[in-house]
């Protein structure tokens, strides 16, 4: 048996009141003059605290009633194995379409409702919602249309809960095209290329962008960055149609902050700038706001704290970065031609992973994490090739280029489909405020009844009570 | 409740004791009772008296033929009828409770009913031309014959009221007293007072040479006890109270009574007393004809 207003059990509380009312009206005994008291047992005096007991059948009856009202008021909900195959017997279903016409052609079902979006995943938690408030049933959710990939993701099937069913209803073609959000590229305003179609490969853009934090830097050293003069940030509109592929860069932004903070002398901070620069002319990706990176240019000048805090990797997204920086060729040529590299020892050993090599094997940059940002430290010159190509490595390496695999125009697998798709489970614990029937009524029925038999009871002891007065007062 | 007595009384005849209550003269209730009652009875109940003969007159129809002088007749071929001047030998003295227990219940109170069996009594035994007296609390009538005397009595009853403690043994003890020679003595009361103190008195009394009449006044409810609720019980005389539920009480109350008024009677019986168990629900004749054929036998 299930409540489905248990708090009204609090109610219990008025059983007190018959109990009080019977406790404390209690008849006082009349006066009545008699001739002698010779034959009364003074013994009987307590006999008269029995009057109590004599209602104890009307006491229950009363007690039985609160009990009753407060069980109804409760909302008892016996759950039967009739009651329970009802419920599994039918089906509450929310359909999530993008293809009303071919939604209509569904089976009916008990209860239905059809929730449209332009994407999939922004219906499914309105239809997990009206589910989870539907009348007590099987639940499933069907997802009806052409289920492009993309379409529908794990993550969009996560937020539905375990208990509610997840169908498949392929209809309707596929699109001919297909247009989703590229990545956004740092570039200069001063760049005819910059609202141009990019390359393809992004590492082979031009552009720079201005740092955006500040770290206190000792006289001889300085934090580099660029004004963000002249920098914009384009976003791409990446357009896949049978074969082709094209992208558009959909308009300027304002400028951002250099992503990558560059440590140098101070002396050198003019060189850097103008690298810094180099490197946005080259259209590098932007990276997220919350993936930045460091890049110390070692000189006796440098604070060695700066590069106290390396640390070994842990981020996966600083671990896929290294990855890439190290894969950077023209980095890789460029490196290969550094005289010199780093002489301290400790950048030869853990957490520190070298990136560029000398000839003689000595690194030149070596990567570490620091606080989830990525920390190079180069022991090439400022002037060097190496440090642009750095910079521009970096970039590129925290914002990578959008992955276009999702965005295919093609239908997700069936096998995926059919991975994704399960039963709907069995009505275990219906919503309590959502049964449309319990079984409160019969208990109403029982109060009545029971207010039936009181007031008959209550009539009869009063005829009697009353009989008994009378007769009473006739022989007083 | 109407009671046949089993004597061939008829009820319509016999006048129920709520509407002799209710008549203040007593007199005529004394005169209503026993005209109920002598129809039924062939001869005096009461034994002592005798007559003298005083003169002729002549026979009107009606007269009994039985004083009708058969040789006066004889001689002078005309119906006499023989006159007799009554004279007493017997004295009786009503001895009346008057204690407050006898004013229960409120509708037919036994101080009442004792009232007007009194005045029925003292009716017959007035109109038989015997002395009748009365003590009743502190009136006391000597017994003396004649009517002014039958009509002080019946005023001095008709004065008493039913209050306060009644010292049973001190009132036998004086009326027995003042019966100078060997009398009647009838006494009616509850009996609840001094028992054995008034048993001792009226035993005194008979070895006076009194004959004593007992007449026990109980009313209905003393004796069945009918109540059922709780009530607080007030002793009408020392008004102590008692609370109890009549319903759980009553058996053992009504045994304690029943025993009580059985003690009473073998304690009458063992003594030669006449005993008379009187419920105030129970016309006054029908009482006082079983007493006086209880005499006749």
């Amino acid at each position: 048996m299930i409540w489905l207003n248990p708090a009204a059990w609090i109610g219990l509380l008025a059983i007190a009141g018959p109990i009080v009312i019977h406790i404390l009206v209690q008849r006082k005994a009349e006066r009545l003059a008699f001739p002698s008291l010779r034959f009364l047992q003074q013994g009987r005096l307590a006999s008269i605290r029995r009057h109590l007991l004599e209602d104890v059948t009307l006491l229950a009856i009363r007690a039985a009633i609160v009990v009753a009202a407060v069980a109804a008021l409760a909302g008892p909900l016996i759950v039967t194995r009739t009651q329970r195959q009802a419920w599994n017997a039918r089906v509450v279903r929310a359909i999530v379409v993008a293809d009303v016409a071919r939604a209509a052609l569904q089976p009916p079902v008990f209860l239905s409702q059809t929730f449209e979006a332009p994407a999939v995943a922004d219906a499914i938690p309105r239809a997990v919602a009206w589910l989870e408030n539907a009348p007590p049933a099987r639940r499933e959710l069907l997802i009806v249309g052409p289920l492009a990939l993309g379409s529908v993701s794990a993550d969009d099937l996560a937020v539905i809960p375990p208990g509610i069913g997840i169908r498949f209803g392929p209809s309707g073609g596929l699109p001919a095209e297909r247009s989703i959000a590229g990545g956004r590229v740092l570039g200069m305003e001063r760049d005819p290329s910059a609202l141009r179609e990019p390359q393809g490969r992004p590492e082979d853009t031009r552009g720079a962008a201005g740092s955006g934090s500040a770290r206190a830097l000792s006289k001889a050293e300085g934090l580099s960055r660029a004004d963000g003069s002249g920098s914009i940030v384009v976003q791409q509109q990446v357009t896949l149609k049978d074969i082709q592929t094209s992208v558009q860069e959909t308009g300027a932004a304002a400028p951002e902050a250099f992503p990558v903070d560059v440590i140098c002398s101070i002396d050198a901070r003019p060189i850097v700038d103008t690298a810094i620069a180099a490197a946005r002319s080259q259209r590098v990706w932007a990276p997220a706001a919350n993936r930045r990176g460091r890049l110390v240019l070692l000189d006796p000048s440098i604070d060695p704290s700066a590069v106290a805090d390396g640390g070994p990797v842990t981020e996966s997204w600083i671990a896929d970065a290294v990855a890439a920086i190290a894969r950077d060729r023209d980095l890789q040529a460029a490196g290969a031609q550094t005289p010199a590299g780093l002489s301290d020892p400790r950048f030869s050993a853990m957490p520190w992973q070298p990136l560029l090599l000398t000839p003689d094997g000595r690194p030149v940059a070596v990567a570490a994490a620091s606080r989830a940002s990525l920390v190079l430290v180069s022991s090439a010159p400022p002037s060097s090739l190496v440090t642009p190509l750095l910079l521009r490595a970096m970039v590129n390496a925290l914002g990578g280029p959008p992955d276009l695999r999702q965005a295919e125009v093609l239908p997700i697998p069936e096998s995926q489909l059919r991975a994704w798709s399960r039963p709907p489970a069995s009505v275990t614990a219906p919503p309590v405020d959502r049964v449309e029937r319990d079984d409160r009524r019969g208990l109403w029925v029982l109060v009545i009844a029971l207010l039936a038999l009181e007031t008959w009871v209550r009539r009869a002891k009063d005829e009697e009570k009353t009989s008994t007065y009378e007769e009473d007062e006739r022989v007083a | 409740m109407r009671r046949d007595s089993g004597i061939g009384i008829r009820d319509s005849a016999v006048c129920p004791s709520e509407v002799l209550a209710r008549i203040a003269d007593l007199e005529l209730v004394a005169r209503i009772v026993v005209e109920g009652l002598v129809s039924g009875l062939h001869r005096s109940p009461f034994h002592g008296y005798s007559a003298e003969f005083s003169q002729y007159r002549h026979y009107r129809p009606g007269d009994d033929l039985k004083y009708v002088d058969w040789k006066l007749v004889a001689r002078t071929d005309r119906l006499y009828t023989k006159q007799f001047r009554e004279t007493t030998n017997m004295a009786a003295t009503l001895v009346l409770d008057t204690s407050a227990s006898m004013s229960f219940p409120k509708a037919v109170s036994k101080y009442r009913y004792a009232m007007i069996l009194s005045a029925a009594l003292a009716h017959i035994v007035s109109s038989q031309g015997d002395a009748v007296g009365l003590v009743a609390g502190s009136r006391m009538i000597p017994a003396r014959a004649g009517r002014h005397n039958l009509r002080a009595l019946l005023a001095a009853l008709s004065g008493v009221e039913a209050s306060g403690q009644w010292n049973a043994a001190e009132t036998v003890r004086r009326a027995g007293e003042r019966l100078n020679r060997r009398g009647l003595l009838l006494v009616l009361s509850d009996f609840y007072d001094e028992e054995d103190a008034t048993f001792n008195e009226l035993k005194r009394a008979a070895r006076m040479g009194h004959e004593v009449v007992l007449f026990q006044m109980m009313s209905r409810e003393e004796v069945e006890f009918p109540y059922r609720r709780d009530f607080e019980f007030a002793d009408l005389e020392t008004g102590r109270t008692v609370s109890v539920n009549a319903g759980l009480a009553r058996r053992e109350y009504t045994d304690a009574v029943a025993a009580f008024l059985e003690r009473c009677r073998r304690r009458a019986g063992a003594e030669g007393f006449q005993y008379s168990l009187i419920v105030t629900d129970t016309p006054p004749a029908h009482g006082l004809r079983n007493f006086l054929l209880a005499r006749q036998r």
